[in-house]
């Protein structure tokens, strides 16, 4: 199959993109390397797709691409392009967030409708339910974001369903819980905890740490984008978790644990945008794809661990402050 | 990377939609806006705040 990987140079879109070549796929990444994080984070995460004859890449932006062009003779759309960060979204960079979230949606589904397209899957997210009492999380809870970043992720499966049902295309929504694993976004709590614990730094935690998360390794998020696209399912919503509830303070312990050394927490007042507790039902997920998720915590944990130190120290510095 | 000649070929412009042309330099030109987009490593950039104005 011929895939279009949008935000390929990400965290999520470089490791569907390498799995996709793996399997035989010819796929083309798109992205605009967007500054949230370092470039040369991005870079680092190209560089095995780049050496497949079977990859090309162009460095564009949704919001102003003409994109029939990258959709000839596509079958697969995978959506991965998005401006991420829950706390960045509040204030004068909301822009940023509709340009890239809502608006390039309606311009690649648009695109999407002029082209033969058998499959558009849609990263969206866990923010899109907000703070919720009503646990687990199933497709049907309500959707009450409580940052602007999920306002913008539910617009856009808004518009994923508008273009599903009113012309026919072809598309999934998948509703990411927590992502991590190699190449995880710098900024996300994981990444900065264990380099953090591994440099002998203070990790600045907000909120108590009995905030519980549904945290979904990698290639469990990249296998369910694989099976929705693969499926005979169209106009379907499902959430993506990775099987297991655990709180942040638990989270701390392995990491103690896998790194052989004691975190050091300072603990900040709770963030506004920032969810209590998530938890996935991901029962309809099972039914209609097959998914299930394959790698739990300490494995997963491990092997973020294995590429932070497999990284040299430009990159690891280019990650910021921890 | 592939670098595939087809993908060059479709490829259009960011400002205008319009064709672009491969250059004899490896670039891509924008008859139109008189925009030039850069090939860095067989990637085209297709930024308008990256391109450079012809002549
Ligand atoms: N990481 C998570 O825990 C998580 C959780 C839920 C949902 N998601 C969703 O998964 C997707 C991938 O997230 P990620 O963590 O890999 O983030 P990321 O920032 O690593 O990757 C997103 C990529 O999209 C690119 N991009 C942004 N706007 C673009 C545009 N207009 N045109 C082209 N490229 C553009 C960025 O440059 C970036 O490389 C996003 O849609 C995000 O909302 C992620
Ligand atoms: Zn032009």
């Amino acid at each position: 199959m011929k895939a279009l990987v949008t935000g390929a140079a990400g965290f999520v879109g470089s490791s569907l993109s390498d799995a996709l070549l793996q399997a035989g796929h010819e796929v083309t990444g798109v992205d605009c390397f967007v500054d949230y994080y370092a470039r040369a984070l991005k870079e680092d995460n190209l560089k095995k797709a780049r050496q497949s004859s079977s990859y090309n890449f162009v460095e564009a932006s949704l919001v102003d691409a003409e994109l029939s062009g990258l959709l000839e003779g596509v079958d697969w759309v995978f959506h991965q392009a998005a401006q991420a960060g829950v706390r960045a979204s509040w204030g004068a960079d909301f822009r940023i967030y509709s340009d890239n979230n809502v608006y390039a949606t309606q311009r690649l589904l648009e695109a999407c409708l002029a082209a033969s397209v058998s499959k558009l899957v849609y990263a969206s997210s866990s923010s899109v339910y907000g703070d919720t009492r009503d646990l687990p999380m199933t497709e049907s809870s309500a959707t009450r974001p409580v940052s602007p970043y999920g306002v913008t992720k539910l617009a856009g499966e808004h518009l994923v369903s508008l273009y599903s049902v009113n012309y026919g295309l072809p598309t999934v929504v998948l509703r990411y819980f927590t992502v991590y694993g190699p190449r995880q976004r710098p900024d996300m709590a994981f990444n900065r905890f264990i380099r953090s614990t591994l440099e002998g730094g203070e990790i600045t935690l907000y909120g108590d740490g009995e905030q519980s998360r549904d945290f979904t390794f990698v290639d469990d998020i990249v296998a369910a984008n694989m099976a929705a696209a693969a499926a005979p399912v169209t106009g379907e919503l499902l959430n993506i978790g990775g099987g297991s509830r655990i709180t942040v303070n638990e989270v701390l312990a392995l990491i103690g644990d896998i790194t052989g050394r004691e975190p050091q927490v300072k603990r900040h007042d709770k963030q506004k945008g920032d969810v209590v507790h998530t938890v996935a039902d991901t029962s309809r997920a099972l039914e209609l794809i097959g998914y299930k998720p394959a790698v739990g915590l300490r494995e997963g944990l491990s092997r973020e661990r294995d590429w932070l130190q497999s990284l040299d120290a430009g990159l690891i510095a280019a990650m910021g402050a921890v | 990377m592939k670098n595939d000649p087809g993908l060059l070929d479709v490829l259009a412009c960011p400002s205008c939609k319009g064709r672009l042309q491969y250059t004899s330099d490896e670039k891509l030109f924008c008859d139109a806006c008189r925009l030039v987009f850069d090939v860095k490593d067989g990637v085209p950039v297709l930024l308008v705040e990256e391109a450079e104005p012809a002549d």
